[in-house]
């Protein structure tokens, strides 16, 4: 059991990733009163990019691009899909932060060894964004960390099954909101979307990427939303007993990264940084003052 | 004759004889430094898991002189002398164009055998004999290359002596007060101490060891020693004589004060000294990760990460948990590992480029030195803590310690430390490595031999104690009980906590797998055609030579915003000072003209001010 | 159009997979290019057919010249060409490409696109509208299934002439040959 579920939870996010990819698409289409491409077009294009003969800039563009999805891969062991988490006994909360690292940083090598200043101004960008979240929401991730005393994600799903969801209990509130707030930089969907940006810097780290490097970094991007989802869903509302539940939650958190997706134009990196550092970071580092205030 | 002091005659002996071998020849020289820096690390070796203590000198005003070993100073002499060895192999190609070779290596030994010196001292007073040889050989290796290399020693060894003269009144403060300056005996004689004298003692070896680690208002001699001292050395200096102020520190904390026993006790001053002294380190970590973001300079911003890595130990240690103390102790270890292999790959380009450290002159590397960034790869792995490099656990450690501690500010600062070494690393890397390969640099060659061995060495060890952390573990465990806090739960691949466990093989596992699996995955796809960097994505035109780079103002969206609030304010505050300490002096020396009648003036001048004042006032 | 029938999806996929995965390099310096924003936005949506158009060569399977092409965007037509990863497809838009169109005595224009790059299929019209790329896209496909777009083929049996023609007419160039040259020395 506990092997089929190795081998199946990866293979599950990634299906999802690719599912909610297509779905974007198509429901991106609706909105702008298009017909769209069917929902299972991302496969279609991987299909399609793996038959490709691209061009390699090197053992660390390969390597790098590898290392990255790979990275992705294993955080999906770690993340509670329902209940399905297989290796969540082998570390928590601080595990997968350091776990998302692996993602930016091997496209960050790999896109880097293209050796295009395209590429280079996107991982800047990215790098930037990243530092842009991250302070809010290591302040959000620590506040409920410190409020359920625990660092294990499947703790804090289950702690939530008890008291509620966090992002309605009362000393998480503001934490919920300032997560909110940041959720739709940490999709990079379209006001944060400056990392891959195709009309300013041509695609930005993928500038390089043809053919198969395209597909893995296709599936990379689908992962990547998977798991930002995913963790909202398991940190601020409450994660789910079972699968079906868990994916229509996520189904839910989705749709609303992608009207925001669909309506905003596109800021600049640093209006996304001043952006994320004022009201997101403010309401987060209250949430965690409020949460050390209230708890102990 | 104990293994001690065979050891710290081997030491001390080599100083001389490297320096008389170098007359006579230099390959005599070499060999004969690379055999004694060995026989160093077989010496200390061999003494594993050993405790003891000997007096080798009695005469010293009737105060006698010991070496003491146990788990904390056996695990720093084997990193100092490990690093060394690599250092020693790693000048031999770098050093050897240059003049005054045996100086360096004799000083070179001269450094290792103080720190050797200081971690067996077994009292305070051949503490502060080996610290002030430390400081002073480290003086003269930094103003090596001569030029703005002198002034930042001289800023080094002022810094310095502030320090030493601060430890020297702790010391004699310690020996009016209870007569000995035994380490093992004055740990049991203070628990008698009232609270503010343990305060003081903390506060005056506090600020000595302050000074050496670089903590947050006492870091300004770091980045300008580090950036002018020559590159091997700049590893040492980094990697273990930066770290003898955690060492200092681990000290007077835990054995001489014995802080375990006062941790938990409401009214002790040691915890608020503590508490202080972790705000200080988390300072340490943000400031200077950020201020590291804006460099251009590629040893300057391996300094400042220099100084925010060492805000880890001392949040750490200071925090004064078993779990947190291991982790400080264990970040100690992975950074000396890991900033030696950064300093050395940086030295390795040096070395094939003419000496160009400038990041942005720089790039497309890789292809022609791999080894290098391969060791540059995975010691910014190290540094920022990526899963499965050795600072990721230390790391871990101090997180978990933090958070269950319910400190989630602290927390906060290291977290956002993270971060931002991510930015400033990956700058590194990239304006380096990757990019667009200078024409100037189209036939570099590989970095010699005796480059690659010591970064293979360090590379793999980096990913060894990621994998398997418990070998470290075990010893580190040792010293936290010898402090006498509780035994850490730990195994050979992992630490178990009441809140959350760490399992680094399994990470292992899963990784591996999930790099195969993709690799396979990658390779069903249609084959790929090996290009060069020309055949590059530049809008339908021809790439235009060494001009189609990002690496200047690599961030400069975040440089506007955030560099006006990254002045170092402290730099300016002491040189400030300097400055008017200069000018005062210069007034004094227009009274000091050096002529003989002046002098019988002002004698003259005082008496008969002396003799007025006593007829007027008669006050004597 | 045949995407919906699993059986063929089954026996040959990657041949599918070209067809209705069409991503886009779009050469935006002749009149064609303001026929492109109305095919694929809203009001005729190529996205329907997996057209979506992409920022770099690298990334696409399909080359659409639209309009004349002129001396100095030759050059960048044929080192865009080259960087596209195989197979790839090119669609050349308006009369221009084909024979000169109304710069048909220009000094600075080319005559004929496909004596310098393989040219799959050719969209008479000045301009065409967009049904009409509709119908062009529809021909590919057809030429797909029959094995008949073998442009890049063709560039790689044939790189010699294709080498030299480009050479004759911009001088020198500036990148290495994509493929070894046979011919004479």
């Amino acid at each position: 059991m506990h092997i089929i579920e190795l081998i199946f939870s990866p293979l599950l996010a990634l299906l999802i990733g690719v599912f909610f990819l297509g779905l974007a698409r198509k429901v991106m289409a609706r909105i702008q009163w298009r017909y769209g491409p069917p929902v299972t077009q991302p496969l279609i294009d991987i299909i399609r990019l793996l038959s490709q003969k691209s061009a390699s800039h090197g053992v660390a563009f390969n390597i790098g691009l590898v290392m990255s999805l790979a990275g992705s891969l294993v955080i999906t062991l770690f993340l509670p899909f329902g209940k399905i988490a297989p290796m969540s006994n082998s570390g928590g909360m601080l595990v997968i932060l350091y776990l998302m690292l692996i993602g930016p940083l091997g496209m960050a090598i790999s896109s880097g060894e293209s050796a295009n200043p395209n590429a280079s101004i996107g991982i800047s960008r990215k790098l930037l964004l990243a530092m842009g979240y991250e302070l809010p929401f290591l302040l959000v991730v620590l506040a409920l960390m410190t409020a359920y005393n625990t660092t294990s994600i499947t703790e804090i799903v289950s702690l939530q099954r008890d008291t509620g969801w966090s992002m309605f209990t009362f000393p998480l509130v503001l934490s919920g909101i300032a997560y909110l707030l940041i959720l739709p930089a940490m999709l990079g969907v379209r006001p944060f979307e400056v990392v891959n940006a195709p009309q300013e810097i041509s695609s930005g780290p993928l500038v390089e990427y043809g053919g198969p490097y395209l597909a893995l970094a296709t599936l990379q991007h689908a992962l990547a939303f998977f798991i930002g989802i995913s963790l909202f869903v398991n940190l601020m509302w409450g994660g789910a007993a079972n699968p079906v539940i868990f994916f229509l939650k996520m189904l839910v958190v989705f749709f609303l990264g992608i009207f925001v997706n669909a309506v905003f134009p596109r800021l600049r990196i640093d209006q996304a940084i001043r952006y994320l550092w004022r009201w997101p970071s403010l309401i987060a580092f209250a949430g965690l003052i409020l949460v050390c205030v209230t708890g102990s | 004759m104990t293994g001690m002091e065979i050891l710290l005659l081997v030491a001390f002996g080599g100083v001389m004889l490297t320096y008389i071998l170098g007359r006579i020849s230099s390959s005599l020289r070499n060999t004969f430094a690379v055999v004694l820096s060995l026989v160093l690390v077989v010496i200390i070796a061999l003494m594993y898991d050993k405790t003891g203590e000997t007096i080798f000198y009695r005469g010293f005003f009737g105060i006698p002189m010991s070496f003491r070993i146990d788990a904390l100073s056996w695990l720093f002499a084997m990193a100092t002398s490990v690093l060394g060895c690599l250092s020693v192999i790693f000048s031999l190609s770098y050093m050897s164009d240059r003049k005054n070779i045996s100086f360096y290596y004799s000083m070179l030994f001269l450094v290792n055998a103080g720190m050797l010196g200081v971690v067996f001292s077994g009292d305070l007073l051949s503490f502060f004999i080996f610290w002030e040889i430390m400081s002073w050989s480290t003086f003269l290796l930094i103003s090596f290359n001569r030029g703005p290399a002198v002034a930042a020693g001289l800023k080094y060894i002022i810094m310095s002596i502030i320090g030493s003269m601060a430890m020297l009144a702790g010391t004699i403060s310690l020996y009016t007060n209870y007569g000995t300056l035994n380490i093992a005996d004055l740990s049991h004689l203070t628990v008698s101490a009232s609270p503010g004298y343990q305060l003081f003692l903390l506060i005056i070896f506090g600020v000595a060891f302050g000074i050496k680690n670089a903590v947050m208002p006492l870091h300004t001699w770091l980045p300008d020693a580090y950036t002018e001292a020559p590159s091997p050395f700049s590893a040492v200096l980094s990697g273990m004589l930066t770290r003898m102020g955690i060492y200092g520190f681990l000290l007077i904390i835990y054995v001489v004060v014995g802080a375990a026993r006062f941790l938990h006790a409401a009214d002790s001053t040691v915890s608020s000294f503590n508490y202080v002294l972790a705000w200080l380190g988390a300072i340490t970590i943000v400031i200077p990760t950020f201020i590291a973001m804006l460099q251009n300079d590629a040893k300057r911003l391996l300094a400042w990460h220099g100084i925010g890595q060492g805000g880890y130990m001392i949040l750490g240690i200071a925090f004064g948990t078993n779990m947190g103390v291991a982790g400080g102790i264990f970040h100690t270890l992975n950074h000396a590992i890991y900033i030696v292999l950064l300093f050395m790959s940086v030295a390795a380009i040096q070395y094939r480029t003419g000496g160009v450290r400038d990041l942005n002159s720089l790039g497309g590397l890789i292809k022609k030195m791999p080894v290098a960034f391969i060791g540059a790869l995975l010691g910014i792995c190290g540094l920022i803590g990526v899963p499965l490099t050795n600072g990721f656990v230390s790391k871990w450690m101090i997180y978990k310690t933090l958070i269950s501690g319910r400190a989630p500010f602290l927390a906060f600062a290291a977290l956002i430390g993270s971060w931002g070494t991510i930015l400033s690393v990956y700058k590194f890397l990239h304006n380096i490595f990757l990019g667009q390969l200078p024409e100037k640099y189209r036939d570099i060659k590989q970095s010699p031999f005796n480059m690659k061995l010591p970064i293979i060495v360090l590379s793999s060890t980096i990913l060894l104690f990621g994998i398997l952390p418990g070998l470290p573990l075990r010893v580190i465990n040792k010293i936290v009980v010898s402090f006498g806090f509780d035994s850490l739960n730990i195994s050979l691949w992992g630490i178990v906590s009441e809140s959350g466990m760490l399992n680094t093989i399994n990470l292992f596992a899963a990784i591996l797998a999930g790099l195969i699996a993709v690799w396979l995955f990658f390779r069903i796809g249609a084959r790929t055609i090996p290009v060069k960097q020309d055949d590059n994505y530049a809008a339908g035109a021809a790439v235009p030579r060494d001009r189609y780079s990002y690496t200047a103002k690599y961030y400069d969206p975040l440089f506007r915003m955030i560099s006006p609030y990254l002045k170092d304010i402290f730099n300016t505050f002491y040189m400030k000072i300097a400055d008017l300490t200069g000018y005062l002096s210069n007034g004094i020396r227009k009274i000091y003209t050096g002529y003989v009648g002046n002098y019988v003036m002002y004698i003259v001048l005082f008496i008969s001010l002396m003799i007025f004042v006593q007829m007027k006032w008669s006050p004597w | 159009m045949d995407r919906n029938q699993l059986k063929k999806w089954f026996q040959n996929p990657v041949k599918m997979a070209h067809k209705y995965s069409l991503h886009v390099v779009y050469f935006c310096t002749g009149c064609g290019i303001i026929e492109i924003p109305p095919s694929i936005t809203a009001r005729w949506d190529a996205e329907r057919f997996g057209i979506i158009p992409v920022a770099t060569p690298r990334q696409a399977s399909l080359f659409i010249i639209a309009g004349y092409v002129s001396l100095k965007t030759l050059r960048s037509i044929i080192r865009t060409y080259e960087q596209m990863p195989e197979p790839k497809f090119t669609v050349s838009l308006g009369s221009c490409p084909i024979n000169g169109g109304m710069y048909y005595d220009s000094y600075n224009t080319i005559k004929h696109l496909e004596k310098y790059i393989p040219v799959d299929g050719m969209i008479a019209g000045c301009m065409p509208r967009p049904e009409a790329i509709f119908v062009g896209v529809t021909h590919l496909w057809t030429l797909i299934d029959k094995d008949m777009a073998d442009g890049y083929k063709r560039y790689r049996s044939n790189y010699s002439a294709y080498r030299a023609n480009q050479e004759k007419i911009l001088g020198k160039l500036e990148w290495p040959p994509l493929f070894p040259i046979h011919g004479e020395e």
